[in-house]
């Protein structure tokens, strides 16, 4: 057993502390760490955190490790401390619309105890849905569902936060309607572990519509465009506008380019938005799915990016959605073309979110750098125009060189005073926020 | 007696925004004293008017260098003292900075000066079809930008959320003049949400100059209901009823007697039976499709929960009516007692009827009036206490009822305030709700925004 691993197992009860080869699976964007641990409780996490701090070991934080190669490669990795085995619903009062739930529950459980009392969280991150509460709140990550019901940000109403140094901060509460003093709760918010481990979680929930209803229209890519653009002005509430075109390969005789509406309202309502939607297209809807088959679609939505070695989000706003299209292909002559399916779009329409995933990337000599200079290029064109490009996944030395993200700016001295708060001796997922 | 700027700095301060943009006259002054809280009175050292981003910059450098405290306030309807200044300060007041700079119909969303009035933002949004969803009861005075910094709420927010859900972006204005554009919806966010936390800091951490929102589409239908309770308890149970069978109204607010009894008496009289010992507003919005079941639903839930009577409006004006008590209690508080105590703790949903229970108990063992009316959907309570300031012996009371109200609130899983924010007003309870390690994290953001602590001195933190 190595020295660190020795340390945290002598302060850790037996069976929470993982090293050599069992620690490999637990890398971080190809980093492997020296030990993994799995604290079983809050006092546990700050004891490990206040330890890590003193030692000066870095520390990512986890759940089921889902996102482990997402976002920014961190600059060293000692421990990856997993909160997986913190998975209870800790409250849960249907009447309040609210639960409180362990960090490390997944959020396929969550759905189930909810689904209990006709509740549900309409959170639909990107990948599978066994992924943990915790991450998806670090991520602030959502999909076609945040137009219109928000993203975590709208959803979570407190938190246990564990500092850098072991403190255990209850930001928010519980209720829906709170301004005692400053948010900092948004800051826990998609910071990317990189200011504390998310121990617990409140959100608030919603009543489970009655009906769930997904109408489909195909075409080809610049007719899906104008189409969406147009059904994204109706008056009525669309849970999701998804643009879906597949990739160059897995065209033939399988998926075809579609543009995806669903609705989640009672079955009267439901209905009407129905005939609103196909009046507008001025055409007839390819195929109408329901209940089940409705929930499916999007499940394959949230799977997309299974698979992919790629994963670029373009954003500008709904009204420019052809340019982001266009700035999109510029990306195509990145994807290997004889392997994988090719290059896959899918567009939340309404947030004007574009995510390009490739199954594979062309190889050859000075692939990373051409693939550098074509994202930067790209990412320069959307900026210019008050956009963004965001790498959420790709190969560790690509993502290192071009940085998850754009610049943060001016703002970028704000956010490392902010870190240093949270986070004194810098262990915390050092180097993830690329900018800082 | 308000100590005058030096002349010096005035002189500047004129230079930039223009010689009748910069108050000084001791007189004049008298109406910036209070916000609408009118308990807390202190006149500021000037007030200055800027036009625009640049112009709010150089007066900032300005007062930055000079080393004069910044308020900054809107339309002053605030319920919390935050937007008052002492007389060593200045208010940087954002009604001149009134303009709506670009509504994009197909993105949905408008961006504005902070100084634009709520309800005039949904008035211009109207001939395209949307709205700004935000309401609270001061929509037709209030700016967007004191939504932004009280993080506003409104009858409404129980379908569709305050104000941190429609706010996309932000231009800022720190202390020593820096201008920092945070968020915005045509891109993702790059780090910490900055956007997210400055929305309900109260002016602490600057001036938002700029704001970008989220509007929607105009729900094309509306069915609005009043149910009377002989319980007040029984309104709020009707409420969780009403929640628990999945339906989600726009708004769910409870009337009780006392507030009912004060409207009726008033000018503002809106035909409530004033025997009733709570009166519930229910109001279902979106397509007409589907929208008369659930108003049914909801209506069966009263009659449950043994409501004396349920009316339905059957005309636009008829909904007016419905809703004609609950908007002007407060005004109507005006007539039967001198001042008016107003709180704003939050609890969970299902909590409601003890929590009210505890409320009455607290009014009688102290011998107090306390009306309530507030948004049950929200759990989001406003008890008002009726009492005469000039009677010593009768604030002392009031002010202990009120830490009463709050601990009881806290113990109930709730808050200090859910909506009018902390200000000056309530600092004295956040160790209630919070932790001396939460208090100074929120201290240690208060001061990466604003290390020179020039903005809005001495509010919301204890």
């Amino acid at each position: 057993m190595n020295a660190l691993a020795a340390v945290l197992s002598e302060r850790l009860p037996e069976g929470q502390v993982v090293e050599g080869f069992r620690a490999e699976q637990w890398a971080v964007c190809d980093r492997v760490p020296q030990a993994v641990v799995f604290p079983e409780s809050e006092a546990e996490v700050a004891e490990v955190l206040r330890l890590a701090s003193q030692e000066g070991w870095t520390v990512v934080p986890a759940g089921k490790g889902t996102w482990l190669h997402g976002g920014h490669p961190p600059g060293a990795v000692d421990i990856v401390l997993s909160i997986v085995r913190m998975d209870r619903i800790t409250l849960y009062e249907p009447g309040d619309l609210t639960v409180t739930a362990e960090g490390g529950i997944g959020l396929d459980l969550l759905a189930r105890r909810c689904d209990d009392h006709r509740q549900w969280l309409p959170l639909d991150p990107p990948g599978p849905r066994k992924g943990t509460l915790a991450a998806t709140v670090s991520t602030a990550s959502s999909g076609p569902l945040a137009y219109h019901h928000g993203s975590p940000k709208d959803h979570v109403l407190g938190v246990s936060l564990v500092t850098g140094d072991g403190r255990v901060l209850e930001l928010g509460g519980r209720v829906v309607k709170n301004v005692a003093g400053f948010d900092v709760l948004k800051l826990a918010i998609g910071s990317w572990g990189t200011l504390g481990v998310l121990t617990s979680i409140t959100t608030r929930l919603h009543p489970q519509p009655p009906a769930d209803r997904t109408v489909l229209f195909r075409g080809e890519a610049a007719e899906l465009v104008a189409l969406a653009r147009a059904i994204a002005t109706v008056p009525a509430p669309l849970a999701a506008l998804e643009m879906l075109l597949p990739g160059e390969r897995e065209r033939s005789g399988g998926p075809v380019p579609l543009l995806a509406v669903r609705i989640l309202e009672a079955s009267e309502a439901t209905d009407e938005i129905c005939r609103i939607v196909t009046d507008t297209a001025g055409a007839a809807a390819f195929r109408q799915l329901d209940g089940r088959a409705s929930a499916d679609l999007f499940g394959n939505v949230e799977a997309l990016e299974s698979g992919a070695e790629l994963v670029v989000r373009l954003r500008l706003l709904p009204s420019q959605l052809e340019t982001v299209c266009q700035h999109a292909d510029e990306l195509r002559e990145l994807a290997d073309p004889d392997e994988g399916w090719g290059t896959r779009l899918g567009a939340h329409v309404q947030s004007g979110a574009l995510r390009v995933i490739m199954s594979r990337m062309a190889r050859g000599e000075g692939w990373i750098d051409r693939a550098a200079e074509v994202i930067e290029r790209v990412r320069r064109g959307l900026e210019a125009e008050g956009g963004s490009l965001t790498l959420s996944r790709g190969p560790s030395e690509l993502v290192s060189a071009v940085g998850a993200w754009g610049d943060a700016g001016s703002a970028a001295p704000l956010m490392s005073a902010l870190k240093r708060e949270f986070d004194p001796a810098g262990i915390l997922s050092p180097g993830r926020l690329c900018f800082l | 007696m308000s100590s005058p700027l030096s002349s010096e700095v005035t002189a500047d301060l004129r230079a930039i925004v223009g010689e009748r943009w910069v108050i000084t006259d001791p007189v004049r002054l008298l109406a910036y004293e209070s916000d609408a809280l009118t308990s807390y009175r202190r006149a500021p050292g000037a007030v200055v008017f800027p036009v625009d981003t640049d112009e709010v910059s150089q007066v900032m450098v300005r007062l930055a260098q000079a080393g004069v405290p910044v308020v900054p306030r809107g339309a002053g309807t605030g319920l919390s003292g935050g937007a008052i200044a002492g007389p060593g300060a200045v208010i940087v007041a954002t009604p001149r900075m009134n303009r709506i700079v670009h509504l994009d119909r197909e993105s949905r969303l408008a961006l504005l000066q902070p100084g634009v009035i709520n309800a005039d933002l949904t008035e211009a949004a109207r001939p395209h079809g949307l709205f700004y969803a935000p309401d609270p009861s001061s929509q037709s005075a209030c700016t967007i930008g004191g939504n932004v910094a009280e993080n506003s709420g409104g009858p409404h927010c129980l379908k569709y959320g305050v104000t941190s859900r429609y706010v996309t972006g932000l231009t800022v204005v720190r202390y020593d003049g820096e201008v920092l554009r945070l968020g915005g919806l045509g891109r993702d966010a790059v780090g910490y949400d900055l956007m997210g936390v400055f929305v309900g800091s109260e002016g602490c951490f600057g001036i938002a100059t700029e704001i970008e929102v989220q509007l929607l589409p105009i729900p094309p239908a509306t069915r609005t209901l009043l149910a009377m309770f002989d319980r007040l308890e029984d309104a709020g149970e009707a409420v969780s009823a009403i929640v628990a069978r999945g339906l989600l109204p726009a708004a769910l607010e409870i009337i009780d007697r006392e507030t009912i009894q004060a409207v009726e008496a008033s000018i503002f009289a809106a035909g409530y039976p004033v025997d009733v010992e709570a009166a519930l507003v229910i109001e279902f919005d979106g397509i007409e499709a589907g929208l008369d079941s659930e108003a049914e639903e909801a209506e069966g839930c009263c009659w449950e929960r043994g409501a004396r009577d349920v009316r339905r409006a059957r005309s636009e004006k008829e909904r007016l009516g419905l809703w004609q008590g609950r908007k002007n209690a407060f005004g109507a508080f005006g007539r039967v007692a001198p001042d008016l105590f107003v709180q704003d703790a939050t609890v969970p949903r299902t909590r409601l009827p003890e929590v009210l229970r505890s409320i009455r108990e607290i009014g009688h063992r102290y011998g107090l009036r306390v009306a309530n009316v507030f948004h049950a959907g929200d759990g989001n309570l406003h008890p008002n206490i009726l009492f005469d300031r000039s009677d010593e012996e009768e604030l002392a009371r009031v002010e202990q009822a009120s830490r009463e109200i709050m601990a009881v609130c806290v113990e109930a899983g709730g808050t200090i305030t859910g909506e009018h924010g902390v200000g000056l007003d309530k600092r004295a309870y956040m160790r209630l709700v919070h932790s001396p390690d939460v208090l100074e994290v929120m201290r240690a953001t208060k001061k990466a925004f604003d290390p020179w602590g020039g903005m809005n001195p001495g509010k919301v933190l204890p």
